[in-house]
């Protein structure tokens, strides 16, 4: 009896349950800095009528303590997009719901951004699948390289034309400027790749030690600084945390700096007057790299939803749902379909996606924040006092320290 | 003073004191009682919902490995053994020390006077209390956006204003150096936080009698004298309370150096409540964020106390 | 008079002018950014010489209220935290003032002093075990819990104050009433009410400012962008959004929030310098 009613509960539960779910609807959370991308899209999967989504914008400085609180709370979202880089430290604290099954059952899974699906992995399981891309590129002012005399058709491709070119534009006087990079943050999107293209290397393979103190390094460090010293960027750029890193480009004041596939989509819209280049970020002697950045889709371990998630992947992996994303300003992570994603695009969209799939990469590490992100972390210190202070070798000797004693104590 | 009976008589005393408020004495009703324990219940357990408890959580984290995502470990005292090799607390530590040593100066080397200022009977006195105040009623937070906007190199005030006045010659961010970053903080912060210090200092002096504020002129007493020896001691209270309450927040600031410099230039403005917000919040180590905030809290309770006693009045002053 | 209050007319001229230019120098950023915040956007946008706007326009509050779910929800969502703090922490201070001046109970003295002595303790230390407390009676990133914590965090002060209101009328007055049958919660309402109405305003002006300006609390417990109250939207504002910052949003926000609190002192300036002063003279 006893036995029976069991199994007829659990055979029952079940169905009744998928019922009761289809109702409601799945809880999902993004990022402020996607949510011009994320809000059309999920209003786009709702109206298909049927698994519906309830999307929550998060600051996104704030993803990670939001989500670890309501985890605690047992409030935590279904599913939710990711920075894609927090994956690993989410994965490792085992709250994610491995989604390597579902892999099997996409043939397209293998052109699937590489950089996403590494920082997706541990211990041969996959706890994110990629949803939308970024990449860092270098953008240039043409009109300004027109009034430099330079060929606004042919954009620098390695450090002594970006050099030549930051010198013409700033002679040209006034309030304008050569370069512009924020000092002070968000360097690993933007000083990174620099180091990459030069064959540089900050972390060991397993994220296990810091490599920060190379020649690599310190040729792309005296290649800013040189910069500096010519006075080619402004003063604000010290003390500019972020908040400004486009400003001075969107007045048509600055002739190059570094910047995201996002901001094509700020500067068409909002400053159709800026007439402007994209091309990859170069080396030294030439060859390119970007940060490859963006978001995964990632479960919370415990959802009962995960079929109408799986309704929700496929429908960003089909060739509507990569549309959307060239559509309202980031880039598509298929690379098989990505050129027919983007194809009603600005072009310059996909020099970014082409930057990326051929040389984007992310560090992986489960302390990312701590090295990178944090403001007062290793790497944008190290930015700040070896490009504009004096010391180059003791910041990099204190870099070098800080970022093995982080990681080490991680494990 | 010094008489071995003094202590004894001081402990009796509240010995008593314990035990005639444990009685309840003091000539009410008796059933009453109840409905003076059940007036004051609603704070209590307000007190106790959101600040006793989260405070004895603090502590209880402060003995574990809590991560912010991910299973909590009892670690038992080693948090307490990490921070003392933490430089990065103990820089911040220091750098709140000096912030606090400072800004506290800095704001009564303007209270002071601007105190004695208003305390004089002149031509539009209320107005000039109320300008020196105004600032206080803002938040903090209000007040650290406007001071990044007024500082911004090229579309705030100070630079581009210098400029046209031809002091400089080309723009200057003072949100760049840390000398001139921490600089530019102290004077926002006197802007807007002196004007507690002169309400209280001029409440101080004008409960001075005035028989004696006269009295010591007709000594001849001048100028530093008079301060020295007759105003102070008299305002002792209150610039005591002025001080406290100037320390307390200047160890525990946060909001203006996040916000204005987010911790920079260079790290040079990470305070100690900063890079507890650090731990727990960018590095994710709760358990550790915790014992650094026990450190904190127990720091300030000891500075309170020394400061108190460093003020202390004496009897029939 | 005292030979100081003599000073020949050149020096009290001089002290005058001084006194002008100094409170020029502390009024001078209100008056900026309030002038600035009423320039046309692009205008805004450019360093404020001279402050006041070529026209008058609102363009700098319509960008803020581009920004997250609008000014009105913001400005609600502000309003509603404050003026919940103002009356939750009015009514448990205003009895527990009672409470502790005109009753007595076990262990009542080290009660109040404990009250008091949480006013040390930098609440910054105590927001992750809140967070946690809140989940666990469902308060969390909500208004309610925010002003449960608000309200919490201003009754030391609270209580202080009102107990000090209540030592201040006579006990005359409640014996009489008391002779006359009044039993102690009538007291309170009919007859204690009025006379410590002042401390009522005194210790609502304070947790009004207080919760209107809290940054921190607000910012780490509330999860949901429509629940934001003004410093947090402002502060996103300034954190630039597409890479750029909206100086013009940025000083309408600040002037938005500091407006109220300016009025609310001008108008009440004597019960909060009350307040303020209320530790120095007891």
């Amino acid at each position: 009896m006893k036995r029976r009613t069991f199994l007829g509960a659990a055979m029952s539960a079940p169905m009744l349950s998928t019922a009761a779910w289809s109702q409601e609807p799945l809880s999902m959370w993004a990022r402020s800095d996607v949510a011009n991308v994320i809000r059309p899209f999920v209003d786009t999967f709702n109206a298909k009528g049927k698994t519906q989504i309830k999307l929550d914008i998060v600051v996104a400085r704030e993803m990670v303590q939001k989500y670890a609180a309501a985890a605690a709370a047992r409030s935590a979202p279904d599913f939710l997009l990711l920075d894609l880089i927090y994956t690993p430290a989410f994965a490792s604290a085992d709250q994610l719901q491995d989604l390597s099954p579902w892999t099997k059952e996409m043939p397209y899974f293998e052109s699937l951004s590489p950089a996403h699906r590494k920082l997706g992995e541990l211990d041969g399981k996959l706890y994110g699948l990629p949803f939308s891309a970024e990449g860092s590129v270098l953008v240039y002012n043409k009109k300004l390289f027109r009034e430099a005399g330079l060929d606004p058709e042919k954009p620098p491709k390695n450090w002594g034309e970006i050099t030549d070119a930051a010198v013409k534009i700033r002679a040209l006087g006034g309030d304008r400027y050569g370069y512009y990079v924020p000092g002070a943050g968000a360097a690993a999107f933007r000083f990174l790749p620099v180091v990459w293209a030069n064959g540089g290397e900050v972390l060991s393979a397993d994220g296990k030690k810091a490599t920060i103190d190379s020649p690599q390094l310190r040729e792309a460090i005296g290649f800013y600084r040189d910069l500096w010293a010519k006075k080619v960027m402004p003063e604000s750029v010290v003390a500019d945390t972020g908040p400004d890193a486009l400003t001075g480009f969107a007045a048509g004041r600055v002739g190059m700096t570094i910047t995201g596939a996002f901001a094509i989509g700020v500067l068409t819209t909002r400053y159709p007057d800026v007439e402007f280049g994209v091309t990859p970020i170069p080396g030294k002697n030439g060859g390119f790299a970007s940060f490859a950045g963006g978001d995964n889709i990632v479960v919370s371990r415990g959802t009962r939803r995960l079929p109408a998630i799986r309704e929700f992947v496929d429908f960003a992996y089909s060739l509507e749902g990569q549309s959307l994303l060239g559509k309202y300003g980031s880039l598509p992570v298929r690379g098989d379909i990505a050129a027919a994603a983007l194809k009603e695009n600005d072009p310059r969209y996909l020099t970014v996606a082409e930057a990326v799939n051929k040389g984007g990469r992310t560090p992986r590490s489960s302390v990312y924040n701590d090295l990178f992100n944090s403001l007062n972390g290793p790497w944008v210190t190290l930015h700040q006092r070896a490009i504009f202070g004096n010391d180059v070798d003791g910041a990099i000797a204190q870099a070098q320290a800080t970022f093995q004693r982080i990681i080490n104590e991680a494990n | 003073m010094a008489s071995p009976a003094a202590p004894a008589t001081r402990k009796e005393t509240w010995k008593e004191k314990l035990r005639r408020s444990l009685r309840g004495e003091g000539g009410v009703v008796g059933q009453e009682r109840w409905l003076g324990v059940l007036l004051i219940l609603p704070a209590l357990v307000l007190l106790t919902a959101f600040f006793l408890v989260p405070l004895v959580m603090v502590g209880w984290m402060s003995l574990h490995n809590w991560p912010l995502l991910g299973r909590p470990r009892f670690i038992g005292l080693r948090n307490y053994a990490t921070m003392l090799t933490d430089t990065g607390f103990w820089h911040a530590l220091w750098f709140s020390a000096k912030y606090t040593i400072v800004v506290t100066i800095a704001i009564f080397a303007v209270a002071f006077p601007l105190a004695f200022f208003v305390e004089r009977p002149r031509p539009f006195v209320g107005f000039f209390r109320t300008a020196f105040f105004l600032p206080v009623v803002l938040g903090l937070g209000s007040a650290s956006l406007l001071w990044v906007w007024l500082s911004n190199v090229d579309f705030g005030l100070f630079s581009p204003a210098l400029m046209k006045l031809g002091l400089i010659d080309r723009p200057v961010s003072w949100l760049m150096q840390p000398t001139s970053a921490f600089i530019s903080i102290i004077v926002m912060v006197v802007w807007k936080a002196s004007g507690t210090s002169i309400v209280l200092l001029l409440t101080g002096l004008q409960a001075i009698p005035p028989e004696l504020k006269e009295a010591a002129s007709i000594d001849g007493a001048r100028g530093w004298q008079r301060f020295r020896y007759i105003t102070f001691p008299l305002i002792r209270r209150t610039f005591a309370l002025a001080l406290i309450l100037s320390v307390t927040h200047s160890v525990l600031a946060f909001d203006q150096f996040y916000i204005i410099t987010a911790g920079g230039p260079d790290n040079s403005m990470l305070s100690a409540v900063y890079w507890i917000m650090n731990t727990s919040f960018v590095s994710f180590k709760l358990g550790y964020g915790a014992a650094l905030s026990i450190a904190l809290l127990a720091l300030l309770v000891l500075l309170s106390i020394v400061q108190l006693y460093l003020l202390r009045t004496k009897e029939g002053q | 008079m005292a030979a100081s209050r003599r000073s020949p007319f050149a020096l009290d001229f001089a002290q005058q002018c001084l006194g002008f230019v100094i409170a020029a120098l502390f009024l001078a950023p209100l008056a900026w950014t309030a002038l600035s915040s009423l320039k046309p956007a692009a205008e805004a946008a450019l360093p404020p010489l001279p402050p006041w706007p070529s026209r008058i326009t609102y363009e700098t509050y319509q960008s803020l209220d581009g920004f997250g779910s609008g000014l009105v929800t913001h400005t609600a969502n502000s309003l509603f935290v404050a003026l919940g703090t103002v009356g939750l922490s009015g009514v448990v201070s205003l009895l527990a003032g009672y409470g502790f001046s005109r009753f007595h109970f076990p262990l009542k003295n080290v009660i109040f002093v404990l009250i008091i002595s949480t006013m040390m303790i930098p609440y910054q230390s105590l927001l992750t075990p809140l967070f946690l407390i809140l989940s666990w009676i469902g308060l969390s990133n909500s208004l309610v819990g925010l002003v449960l914590v608000y309200a919490t965090l201003q009754l030391p002060f609270s209580v202080f104050m009102m107990r000090n209101a209540f030592e201040a009328v006579p006990r005359e007055i409640d014996e009489a009433a008391r002779i006359d049958g009044c039993g102690g919660v009538r007291i309170l309402t009919r007859i204690m009410f009025p006379l410590v109405a002042p401390g009522i305003i005194t210790v609502s002006i304070f947790a009004f400012l207080a919760s209107w300006n809290e940054f921190l609390a607000a910012l780490i417990l509330l999860t949901d962008n429509k629940l934001f109250t003004l410093p947090i939207l402002v502060t996103a504002v300034r954190s630039g959004q597409f890479g750029t910052v909206d100086w013009g949003a940025v000083q309408a926000g600040v002037t938005l929030m500091m407006m109220p609190c300016l009025l609310l002192f001008l108008l009440l300036q004597r019960y909060y310098m009350r307040g303020l002063t209320a530790g120095a003279v007891k």
